[in-house]
């Protein structure tokens, strides 16, 4: 047991995210757009490219990075049987969200996020409630363009998060940060798919690797 | 059942390394995880501050050789005759295909660098893409004979659209006597 949790971290890319996305890929989607310069957060500067006519463009090369990086805790936390809440106040891509999570066969909450909904979960839902062990930001901004309150719940209650940070966003929180646009129905659904082909990756992984356990 | 919320205070990570170390806690699913693959930079909260004093833009502005050309063509051609299909991925548009053929035409050499502008127009209207001008080039001595014709073609319009309200106005007139009168002719009988 403890050989099948450590076999997969001696590898750099146990489940081979790198090849499920490409630059093009990126560039197609339309992941480098970002907000106009009006709208810019401070704390994203790092990860933006430039300007071009008031038009912030996200520096792809620091996104693919940052991908790679989402994707494979991802797979990893999916490989242990983790709990994983696809979490976006969107309204144009709450579907697009719930659809992938149900395909995932993992969970998602696009709805109004209630205040103690982690933090109170003892008394919102019983006790001995079993919290997600990872949370996935589509769009890390709620309704009215301010942080979602998930984000500082999850690092209040020591959840690691994984998070699409768009150039108005504030990516200190997030563990996992990925730049990239959150606006572009194309760039939602590379995501979406990107994601959900890491989980399922991941889950016939661990199927796999415990039937040749019980095998032997 | 202890844990540490204060997310202020150094990251998720360091928090549950110190409370595994104190040995309050089991260890969770993913510390092993972020042990081997640790994100670029630590997730530690920072205070969203604005920048004081003379605010520098940090980010550089993105410009090509090419946008002296583009500019010029929008100036004088508006944008294209033909709109943008943003939903095909290689769509060349009417100001990429005149770039082209004006850098073209430049790494050829036999053409002046004050000719090339009016070259790859006709260049182009050659190979069928016609081109309409929005507006004339500002030339100074043909401005103050634009604004009198301007002016006069103005008042011939303003007087002619005069005349037309007048004309409408005498138009009602003679109408109404002749609706007030068949008002009254039904009314008796």
């Amino acid at each position: 047991d403890d050989k099948l949790l450590s076999e997969p971290l001696s590898h750099p890319d146990f489940f081979n995210v790198k090849e499920l996305f490409s630059l093009k890929d990126l560039f197609d989607a339309r992941v480098h757009l970002g907000h106009k310069k009006g709208c810019r957060h401070r704390f994203m500067e790092p990860y933006i490219f430039g300007c071009r006519l008031d038009q912030d463009i996200i520096d792809l090369d620091q996104t693919m990075q940052h991908l790679q990086l989402a994707l494979n805790f991802t797979a990893h936390i999916a490989y242990r049987k983790g709990i994983i809440l696809f979490v976006s106040r969107k309204r144009q891509f709450c579907h697009l969200i719930e659809r992938t999570a149900r395909e995932c066969g993992e969970y998602a909450h696009t709805r109004y996020w209630q205040g103690g909904l982690l933090t109170n979960a003892h008394i919102q839902f019983g006790p001995g409630v079993r919290l997600p062990d990872l949370l996935i930001f589509l769009s890390s901004l709620n309704n009215v363009f301010e942080s979602h309150v998930a984000i500082r719940d999850a690092a209040k209650m020591n959840i690691p998060t994984v998070g699409v940070v768009d150039t108005n966003c504030n990516p200190c929180l997030i563990t996992y940060p990925i730049p990239g646009n959150d606006d572009s129905p194309t760039a939602m659904e590379l995501y979406c798919k990107l994601f959900r082909m890491a989980i399922i990756r991941a889950k016939d992984k661990r199927r796999q690797s415990e039937a040749l356990d019980q095998l032997r | 059942m202890a844990g540490n919320r204060m997310q202020k205070i150094g990251s998720v990570f360091s928090r549950t390394r110190n409370l595994l170390r104190i040995g309050v806690i089991e260890k969770p699913l993913w510390f092993d995880v972020y042990a081997a693959f640790p994100p670029l930079r630590e997730p530690v909260y920072r205070v969203p501050r604005p920048r004081y004093g003379k605010v520098t833009d940090v980010i550089r502005s993105i410009f090509y050789q090419e946008d002296e050309v583009r500019a010029r063509f929008y100036r004088v051609y508006g944008s294209g005759p033909r709109p943008f299909d943003l939903s095909q991925l290689n769509h060349k548009s009417t100001c990429q295909r005149f770039v082209e053929k004006y850098y073209e035409l430049k790494e050829e050499g036999k053409i002046e660098e004050e000719k090339l502008f009016e070259e790859t127009g006709k260049a182009l209207l050659a190979s069928g893409i016609i081109l309409q001008r929005r507006g004339t080039d500002k030339v100074a001595p043909q401005d103050h004979q634009d604004n009198e014709t301007r002016a006069s073609v103005l008042h011939l319009q303003r007087q002619t659209l005069l005349e037309e309200v007048q004309k409408k106005k005498e138009g009602q007139e003679e109408r109404t006597p002749e609706l007030a009168e068949a008002q009254k002719n039904p009314s008796p009988s």
